[in-house]
């Protein structure tokens, strides 16, 4: 193992450990006005009027006439509303906020509060849905010679579900106005100048006027990536009104009815074969966006951009559209679009090498992109792909192929078993040219006289451990030991912007950074001095352009690789798999911390399974989330996978820190595939399977149309 | 204390609970997740004498106030109550629920009132008017109704000390632990002289109530294993034609296969 | 109106409220015991887990008036203890801490496992710690950590 590979004890764990990190939630609440929301009751209508009671002293109702500058948060376009404008577009849309000083007397004013609505008819499904946010289409080849010329095609079509980030903090954002004026900001949340960029527009001041920091935060997946901005917003527009600090923390029912998450899909996959080979792919991919457009635009280009999977083959058409329904907002998940396509094209290539008669891992060997071959995008892969020698890592800790060949035999009994495999990628850093034409991130390194060294940088501590990789980093070039480099929460008023925490790019861009600026520093070094250097985004010099309106050229630098295996025994009486094993081999790079990355791949492959088999979620005929507590939705407990085992497998990229990749979000991002390959083996038969999650219910209703 | 109020002992509970309009609070892992505005609680939970599990002539007699984790680990309470209550959420839920409060509380996901319909077990009721004792397929009276009056506290599950080794349970949650019930089954078998004498079979989860059908068991008591194993396509129809279950967090029709299946698994593994 | 007493940490502290309130509200407002989180105050997610004379409790279940005449532990009070300290190490060990939400919790549901169960096995650890819920980890590294402490600390549980 590499020197900067070996484990610490990470810089937050005394103070997380010992209960003394003060999350957004643990401030004392003297002084402090509770904001809690009046939200809409249905999916869409005018609305004619808000009746508020009288407020005793000290209470205040805010809406939209309260926002001193712009009602639109800023996020990637700006229609949602900081509070809803003339009409609600879905159940739970802040209306208005009150806030006071007694948490009780504002549940009562609210319960008070009267909203005469004009009931329109809501868009709720999204196989009508006709409102197209985004819509993007990529091709190359000739995919109509392909379809002419091939042995046989297939079209079938995938769908999944909601999935919700469950952090197991929930959002909450607190708002204090200071002396000079100006609004401080602070709480929960991934993106500390997303959150600087909105409260700015919001409150019509300058940038200098507004500060975000960011607090302990109680985990993210991408669901504090959008939504603390418009919270933020809320807050601060609230706490200008009443001229006193005011906080915000959801409740969970709150959290999973009201914030984005996963957005829902339908996949339909056209494929040619030829001679045992995929030819070409007609792809077309509907994301559910909900009511406003937030991060769908980028989660769609992710999603379409892995569509064809990992396998290489010159004919391809992709169509994504992102729709727009009255529900919650969709937003940022781990693995931002890329698990719905993946999962989709991975049971697709499943399904083609059965009714080949062939085996589906040799199906998908034979197909693999390798080194120099073209993206999807037409882009290349730069470097190696070590997915063959992965597969073999995966087989040898579970005995994937002679359990897929066994349990491809007729099985009796009540109990039943089946392995599944799936393939992927992970392609770190924002896509396309975002790093280099938006982003541009900035870092500096402080080293104060006492020959300490502060990383200055945007990316937040989430639980992924930036606070102790940024400083190994620092440190391991400087030769300083680590308790001699520190990296605090971000503050907008002291750390330059770095750039978003998401994307899985922090590491792998900004840790790049760091250490380019730790080298700079080196060179510098004077004793007992105080001094800052810098350093800028600079896009590696083997990047082929990519170019968004096409869809051409790199659409990321390298990939990080994943191969899963999962293992189930079904009960056929109840329709639950049980999961015997979950085995994983990732290569995001060289690992800037072992025992880091593991927990990264083990905790993001659970969430995955989650995703795949229990965390279900959807909404009724109204457009009400149903499953919106911790009764109802379900994420995995210690007992649900025991037999979890993650292994790391390093391929360096020459442009990441000492050969890291990114690493977060690689690991959930194939897991549906292989846990439902899984459970349709176990089910036997003829059986094909087209979405996650895939339930005890769903099971046993396949096998009763089996039995039919 | 504000607006609640304390016993130290069961008179001391009968009496606050006939002079005063209170809800039971035996172990609150019900009662503060519906977190009931403005109520008054009688707290149960330092009455030592419904903490105690005794043994006497035909009966287990199991204190409203004893926890699962309790039960747990008492050599008494027969395997079939403990398979259900090791199932119940995880740890800290079973360090505080207790028996009179997973009664109390009235669901048909009850795991140990499952159990207690499925054994013949009775409920033993105290006012300071003096105590009834009821079987406890009496008790609920529907959804989230029993039959206890505004001045009654349930003080004992009394379960049937014999006639509990033969038996089938199931439960189906959502996942393998912190789950509640989506179908539990809960099968009690015996036999003597070669004839079937018991072949309870308990359904929870699935409608208002738990479900047993006293009628339907009959068709197979005093039947040789044999004449069982013959009936035993029309003893499962005859479920299937009675069972109407409710949907809930899973369909009906799924509640009503995973019912049948495990009917179906719980004669085959006694012989029929 | 008697104030509700009960034992905080080792101090004899009396609430003055509601015997109808959360003991996770009133450990987290009144005595400031920020440690003890709320995750979903249903009971559901162990977040806020306390130990109730020794026995590990959702605080969010727990009416004051229940709490009358308990001793209460949050981390505030184990974290001075021998046994924090030898779960302190076991867990740094392994980083099995991400986020830290859980982690009161989770190392007050070990406490209370370890002090029934003093060598566990996995599946034991598993199941001691099966209402504290994680969204990080995938828990591998918690159960580790756990086991760590139990043969580390021989004689401590």
């Amino acid at each position: 193992m590499e020197k900067i590979s070996e484990s610490v004890v990470k810089k937050d764990h005394a103070p997380k450990m010992s209960g003394r990190s003060v999350y957004v939630g643990d401030y004392s609440g003297d002084g402090v006005l509770t904001g809690k929301f009046l939200r809409s009751t249905l999916a869409r209508a005018k609305v004619l009027g808000v009746e508020v009671p009288p407020l005793p002293d000290g209470y205040f109702y805010v809406d939209k006439t309260d926002v001193p500058g712009d009602n639109n948060v800023n996020i990637v376009l700006d229609d949602t509303p900081v509070f809803a404008r003339d009409t609600v577009e879905y159940i739970g849309e802040p209306i208005g906020m009150v806030v006071g000083p007694e948490e009780q007397v504002v549940d009562r004013l609210l319960s008070e509060i009267k909203v005469a609505y004009e009931e329109l008819a809501p868009m709720l499904d999204l196989r009508k849905a006709d409102t197209v946010f985004f819509n993007y289409e990529y091709e190359k080849g000739n995919l109509e010679k392909a379809f002419a010329e091939a042995d046989k095609v297939y079209e079938e079509e995938f769908s999944t579900g909601y999935q919700d980030q469950t952090y197991l903090e929930p959002q909450g954002m607190m708002a204090e106005p200071e002396e000079n004026g100006h609004m401080y900001v602070h709480g929960s949340m991934q993106c500390a100048y997303y959150v600087h960029g909105a409260v700015m527009r919001a409150l019509g001041c300058r940038p200098d006027e507004v500060h975000i920091l960011q607090d302990v935060t109680g985990g993210g997946f991408g669901g504090k990536e959008a939504f603390p901005s418009i919270l933020g917003c809320q807050v601060a527009v609230a706490a200008r009104k009443a001229n006193a600090p005011v906080r915000c923390i959801f409740g969970r029912r709150e959290d999973l009815e009201f914030t984005s998450k996963r957005h829902p899909s339908l996949c339909v996959y056209k494929v040619a074969v030829k001679n045992g080979k995929v030819t070409g792919m007609d792809i077309d991919v509907k994301f559910n966006s909900g009511a406003y457009t937030t991060l769908s635009p980028v989660v769609l280009q992710r999603g379409i951009i892995c569509a064809s999977g990992v396998y290489s083959f010159d004919n391809l058409h992709v169509h994504g559209r992102a729709l727009k329904t009255n529900t919650t907002p969709s937003g940022a998940y781990r693995g931002f679009g890329a698990p719905q396509t993946f999962f989709a094209v991975e049971m697709m290539m499943n399904h083609i090498a059965r009714d080949l008669g062939l085996d589906s891992l040799q199906f998908k060997e034979a197909n693999l992109a390798r080194q120099g071959d073209a993206t999807s995008t037409s882009g290349k892969y730069h470097f190696p792909i070590p997915l063959p020698e992965m597969i073999n890592e995966v087989d040898r800790a579970c005995d994937f192929r002679r359990k897929h060949l066994e349990y491809e035999k007729p099985q009796t009994g009540r109990y039943r078993k089946g392995i599944g495999m799936a393939l992927w990628f992970h392609g770190a850093g924002f896509t396309g040219s975002g790093e280099r034409d938006h982003i541009k991130a900035v870092c500096k390194l402080h080293k104060y006289p006492d020959g300490t060294v502060e990383v200055l940088a945007s990316n937040g501590e989430i639980g992924q451990g930036l606070r102790t990789t940024f400083p190994k980093i620092v440190a391991h070039e400087l030769n300083l030991p680590l308790e001699k480099v520190y990296y605090n929460h971000p503050d907008t008023a002291r750390v330059p912007d770095s750039g978003p925490t998401v994307a899985s790019r922090s590491l792998m861009v900004v840790g790049e950074l760091l250490r380019r600026a730790a080298i700079k520093l080196r060179t510098q070094w004077i004793e007992g001095e105080d001094q800052i250097v810098e350093e800028h985004f600079r896009e590696p010099d083997f990047m082929i352009p990519f170019y968004l309106d096409k869809f051409q050229g790199d659409a990321y630098p390298t990939y990080a690789w994943g191969v899963g295996a999962i293992e189930v025994e079904l009960d056929t009486c109840t329709g639950i798999s049980k999961i015997l094993g979950a085995y994983g081999s990732f290569d995001v790079g060289t690992p800037i911390d072992y025992n880091i990355v593991i927990g990264q791949m083990e905790g993001g492959y659970l969430q995955g399974i989650g995703y795949a088999s229990i965390e279900k979620m959807d909404y009724d005929s109204k457009g009400r989330i149903r499953n919106n507590s911790f009764s109802d939705y379900l994420i995995p407990t210690t007992k649900d996978v025991p037999n979890l085992k993650c292994m790391l497998h390093v391929e360096q990229y020459p442009d990441g820190p000492y050969g890291a990749k990114g690493a977060g979000e690689l690991p959930l991002v194939g897991a549906p595939g292989a846990y439902v390959a899984a459970v349709e083996q176990a089910i036997g038969g003829k059986v094909s399977l087209h979405h996650a999650p895939f339930t005890a219910e769903d099971t046993l209703n396949v096998m009763m149309k089996e039995a039919e | 204390m504000v607006n609640g109020y304390a016993a130290a002992s069961l008179d001391e509970a009968l009496n606050l609970r006939a002079s005063h309009a209170v809800v039971p609070y035996a172990g609150g892992t019900d009662l503060m997740v519906e977190n009931r505005p403005n109520v008054t609680y009688l707290f149960l939970n330092k009455v030592s004498e419904l903490q105690q599990i005794f043994e006497d002539g035909d009966y287990l007699r199991i204190g409203a106030g004893v926890t699962f984790t309790q039960a747990l680990s008492d050599e008494r309470v027969p395997q079939i109550m403990k398979d259900a209550v090791a199932l119940i959420a995880a740890p800290a839920i079973r360090n505080a629920g207790t028996f009179g409060g997973n009664l109390g509380n009235g669901s048909a996901k009850a795991d140990s009132v499952l159990i207690e319909f499925a054994a013949d077990a009775k409920i033993r009721l105290q006012s300071l008017r003096g105590e009834r004792i009821v079987p406890v397929e009496e008790f609920y009276l529907g959804r989230k109704k029993l039959d206890l009056s505004d001045d009654e506290l349930i003080t004992e599950v009394l379960l049937p000390k014999t006639g509990l080794d033969l038996y089938y349970y199931q439960k189906v949650g959502g996942r393998n632990a912190l789950a509640i019930s989506r179908v539990s089954f809960a099968g009690v078998f015996a036999q003597q002289d070669g004839k079937i004498s018991n072949l309870a079979a308990a359904f929870g989860a699935v409608a208002d109530t738990v479900l047993r059908y006293r009628d339907l068991e009959a068709m197979l008591l005093g039947k040789t294993l044999e004449e069982a194993r013959g009936l035993k396509a029309e003893y499962l129809r005859a479920y299937g034609d009675r069972m109407v279950l409710t949907r809930g967090r899973v369909s009906a029709e799924y509640r009503k296969t995973v019912c049948m299946n495990l009917l179906n698994e719980f004669l085959t593994q006694f012989g029929i | 109106m008697d104030a509700i007493r009960f034992v905080l940490n080792g101090q004899e502290v009396s609430y003055e409220g509601n015997a109808s309130d959360r003991l996770l509200d009133v450990l987290r407002d009144t005595y400031r015991a920020t440690s003890v989180k709320c995750g979903c105050k249903e009971g559901e997610c162990g977040a806020c887990s306390v130990l109730m004379d020794g026995v590990l409790v959702n605080s969010c279940c727990v009416a004051m008036g229940a709490a009358s005449g308990s001793s209460v532990t949050t981390m505030e009070g184990f974290r001075e203890t021998k046994r924090y300290a030898v779960l302190d190490r076991a867990f740094a060990a392994v980083s099995a801490v991400q986020c830290g939400f859980c982690i009161p919790g989770m190392v007050l549901a070990a406490e209370a496992l370890l002090s029934k169960t003093p060598h566990p096995t996995e599946d034991e650890i598993r199941e001691g710690l099966s209402g504290n819920l994680c969204r990080c980890t995938g828990y591998n590294a918690i159960v580790n950590a756990v086991s760590a402490a139990a043969k580390e600390g021989n004689g401590l549980w």
